[in-house]
This record gives C-alpha cells, sequence and structure tokens, in this order.
C-alpha cells in the first residue's frame, strides 16, 4: 500500500468499513513508515488551537454598510463573499505564522523574518507540527526559570541539532516538493522536535 | 586534667554534625506496587527480590531529606534538596524492590541502574546514565543526555535521550530507540520488531531479525552501519538522498548493489529491513 492509498483509506478506517485483508494492508503499511503514522496522529488530535477556531469569522462589527455604501449597489452579493474569504485565509496565515514563530523566537533559533516566511510556506500537516511546537515551546519558556542552566544548556544544544537537519530537509524538500522520502525525513525531525521539548518540559520540579 | 584532655580529644574525633546519613528503611508493600522513587542528589541502584516489602539502604549527604511512605499496591520515596541550591556531595539509594513491581524513578545527574526485576521500569534523568540489565515486561527510559544501555530479552523497550549514547544488547521484542545526537549499538537483537532514530548519531546494528519481523532505521546525517547473517531472508529498501547504500552481502541478488536507493530480496525474503537517511551513508554487511 502506499501513502496516498492509506491516507485516502484513513476515514473508512477510522469508520471501520474496511475488509480485513484493507484494514491488515493499512496497519502493515503503519508500521513501517513514520510519515503516515504522523499524517494519522496529526489527524486524530488537532492542536487545541486550531480546534478552537470558529467557523467562520466575522468582523468585529460589521462594516458592510459602509462599504456598500461607499461601493453602491452593483458589488453587494460579491463584495461580501471576498471580505469573507480574505479574512479567513488571513485567519489562517496568521495562526500557522505566529505559532510557529513563538517556538522560533523563544528559543532564539532564527530571526523573526525567516520564521514567518518559513511558517507561511509550511504544509497543513507541518503547520499542525508547528502549532503543537508552539505551544510546547510557550510551555519550556515558562518553565525555564525553574531549570538548572547546565540543564538549559543541554536542551539548546540538541534542539540546535534537530533545528538545523529540519531546515535542510525543508530545503530540500522545497526543491522537490514531491518526493515522499524528503516529506518523511521532515516529518521525523518534527517529531523529534516535538518529543524533545516534551521531554523538557517535563524536568522542570512542577512537572 | 587528664579526663580534660579525653573529652577534648573525644569531640576533636567526633564526626562533623553534618555529616552524611546512614539510611536503612523497610515498608511492607503488594508484590505488583507501584512504587515511585525520585532522586535529586545522587546515584539510584533498584534490585527486584523476592519479598513483599521495600528496603532502603544507602546515604543521603547533608542538607537532603529522605523521605519515604506508602502502603498495599503504592509506595514513594527519595531524596530532596532540603535548599534550592544543589546538595555539596551526592548520596545514593539501594532500594530493593519485588520482582515483579512496576517501578518509576526521576533522577537529576545521578545514574539509575535496574537489576533482577520482571516487571515494569519507567525512568527518567536529566545527564545521568541509565542501565537496565534483566527481562521485563516494559523497560521505558528517557534522558536528555546520559547514556542509555539495556541488555536482557525485555518484550518491550523505549529508550530516548539527546547526547547520550544508546546500547542495546539482546533485546528480541518491540524496540525503539530514538537520540539525537547520540549512536545507536545494538548487538545481539533479534527483534520482532526494531526501530531506531537519531538525527546525527551513527546506528550500528549487528544481530538478526525475526523472520516475520521489521527492522526500520531512520537517521538525518548520521551513517548506517548493519551487520546481518549472511542468509537473512529479508527485504531490504536502503535510501539516503545524499548519502549512499552499499551492499556486501554474499547471497544477495541482482543489482544495484550501491547508489542512493536499493531495494533487493536476500534469501528468499520474510523479514523487511527499511533504511532511511538524509546524508549518511548506509553499509550492509554479511556475518
Amino acid at each position: 500500500m502506499s501513502c496516498a492509498e492509506l491516507r485516502a483509506q484513513a476515514d473508512a478506517y477510522a469508520r471501520a468499513t474496511l475488509s480485513a485483508a484493507e484494514a491488515t494492508a493499512f496497519e502493515a503499511h503503519l508500521t513501517t513508515c513514520a510519515s503516515c503514522t504522523a499524517f494519522l496522529e496529526a489527524a486524530e488530535a488537532p492542536p487545541e488551537r486550531t480546534a478552537a477556531l470558529p467557523k467562520s469569522v466575522d468582523p468585529g462589527r460589521d462594516l458592510w454598510p459602509g462599504i456598500r455604501e461607499r461601493l453602491g449597489k452593483s458589488g453587494v452579493g460579491r463584495g461580501r463573499i471576498a471580505v469573507r474569504g480574505w479574512l479567513l485565509a488571513a485567519a489562517a496565515v496568521l495562526l500557522i505564522a505566529v505559532s510557529s514563530g513563538v517556538t522560533v523566537l523563544l528559543l532564539r533559533r532564527f530571526s523573526g523574518t525567516a520564521a514567518i516566511q518559513q511558517a507561511i510556506t509550511l504544509s497543513p500537516l507541518e503547520a499542525q507540527y508547528a502549532s503543537a511546537a508552539a505551544e510546547l515551546g510557550v510551555a519550556l519558556a515558562r518553565a525555564r526559570g525553574q531549570l538548572a542552566p547546565e540543564t538549559i544548556a543541554i536542551i539548546e544544544r540538541n534542539l540546535a541539532v534537530i533545528d538545523s537537519a529540519l531546515a535542510e530537509s525543508r530545503r530540500a524538500l522545497a526543491g522537490d516538493p514531491h518526493n515522499a522520502m524528503l516529506e518523511q525525513l521532515v516529518i521525523a525531525a518534527w517529531r523529534q522536535k516535538m518529543d524533545f521539548l516534551r521531554r523538557a518540559t517535563a524536568l522542570s520540579p512542577a512537572s | 586534667m587528664r579526663s580534660l584532655r579525653f573529652i577534648s580529644a573525644t569531640i576533636l574525633a567526633a564526626p562533623p554534625l553534618l555529616a552524611q546519613q546512614k539510611l536503612d528503611k523497610r515498608i511492607a508493600i503488594a508484590a505488583d506496587a507501584s512504587i515511585r522513587i525520585s532522586n535529586f542528589a545522587g546515584t539510584t541502584r533498584v534490585l527486584g527480590w523476592d519479598r513483599d516489602s521495600i528496603a532502603v539502604s544507602g546515604t543521603a549527604p547533608p542538607g537532603v531529606h529522605f523521605f519515604m511512605g506508602g502502603a498495599g499496591r503504592l509506595a514513594k520515596l527519595g531524596l530532596e534538596p532540603e535548599e534550592k541550591s544543589p546538595p555539596t556531595s551526592a548520596g545514593h539509594l539501594d532500594v530493593r524492590v519485588p520482582r515483579g513491581s512496576r517501578v518509576w524513578v526521576k533522577s537529576a545527574d545521578g545514574s539509575i541502574d535496574v537489576q533482577a526485576m520482571t516487571g515494569e521500569v519507567d525512568l527518567q534523568s536529566v545527564g545521568g546514565s541509565i542501565r537496565v540489565t534483566g527481562s521485563l515486561r516494559l523497560v521505558t527510559a528517557e534522558s536528555m543526555e546520559g547514556d542509555l544501555e539495556v541488555i536482557g530479552p525485555s518484550p518491550l523497550v523505549r529508550v530516548k535521550t539527546g547526547g547520550g549514547k544508546i546500547l542495546l544488547r539482546q533485546t528480541n521484542g518491540d524496540v525503539t530507540a530514538s537520540s539525537v545526537s547520540g549512536a545507536i549499538v545494538a548487538t545481539e537483537l533479534e527483534p520482532q520488531s526494531a526501530r531506531l532514530e537519531t538525527v546525527s548519531g551513527m546506528v550500528n546494528y549487528a544481530g538478526t531479525v525475526d523472520r516475520h519481523g521489521t527492522l526500520a532505521i531512520q537517521t538525518h546525517s548520521g551513517d548506517v552501519e548493519l551487520l546481518l547473517p549472511t542468509l537473512l531472508g529479508a527485504e531490504f529498501d536502503l535510501e539516503s538522498t545524499s548519502g549512499e547504500a552499499v551492499v556486501s552481502l554474499p547471497a544477495k541478488t541482482g543489482k544495484p548493489r550501491k547508489g542512493h536507493s536499493v531495494y533487493f530480496a536476500n534469501a528468499g525474503g520474510g523479514a523487511q529491513v527499511i533504511v532511511r537517511s538524509f546524508k549518511g551513508q548506509i553499509r550492509v554487511y554479511g556475518q
């Protein structure tokens, strides 16, 4: 079974509507494919921030009467749809950029501009990892004061290794976006980063 | 005058008030109890035995508080600094626990050593090394920087470290090992399923794979070296984006023998050996 086939059958597997043979092939693929495992994990547990997003985003106050007045009667229907779509897109990009940028900035790895540029080009799956990593980064930043300087040095050293590998894999994937193995390596690096952040956060005496 | 000299000599020879405290405590506990041990001031050794009790010996350095309590199926004990600053000297805990119990140990920089248990262990250390010997139901060990060593046929092993080295020996069940920059060395393994992942560390695997088993290895920049039986029935799927895979198995048929990506079945297939690397070199040798 290929990665694409597995992802196409994910819903059917969750609903238990696959045949026994299909389910066996599905599970066999998962035992050897980190990328698909990560894909399913991400699908099962969307980050709280993403899950909490509203289905639609409206402006804080109704701006439309004023806009309609200026545009005249001809632009009514299309104008409203365009504004809503633009807001949704902006909200999505903002979420990805902010959540990824927070971890990066907290850990002082990249400049803010580079972080935001990087975030905007993330795939949806990566964006979920970035969002979750950002949440862990915030938790780690809160726990930082309770950690010994040597421990902080260990954490930063390991995160630097992971971030360097992640950046290298992402650059390669950008040049060859359909390469499944590169995608797998990028996802693996994200998993490593999240796992390391989780363990680092758990080191604080409070936890 | 003579007695005064004797008293003075006795006072001078007496141990300082802040001497190490010797520990000798016991409590009764169920054979399948859950035991939590925290040691933020030294090394820890856990020994399984055939009694329904916990016995602790060792030393607590000055400024460190020893605590212990529990009954039935739950107990906790440990060494804890009384002040926020770390103690000036290290203590040691020798903890005997029912062999089949579940033990959780959290440590700062001190090593953790587990022997003669058959139950489950969950071990965490920041900078200390962790060593587990024996056949346990479950081994979970995590360190940020310390070395991890698991020896024995435990059916389920989960180990993670950052910069530390991972050594696995004689493990034959389901193994997952992960490091950031530390090497992963596996010897005398015959796993049903092994997943070894590292970012920049090397992977050195010497052993075999269960006939229906899977060996999956992934690195970013670390080299991978496999020493496998010449007649191991397995499908090999080796790929390195900018490194090279080289196979020296005499039983291998077909081509290629080297390249960025090498796929072949050896000795009729059976097990699965999958290696992925971004820029590490992959070498497969027969033994």
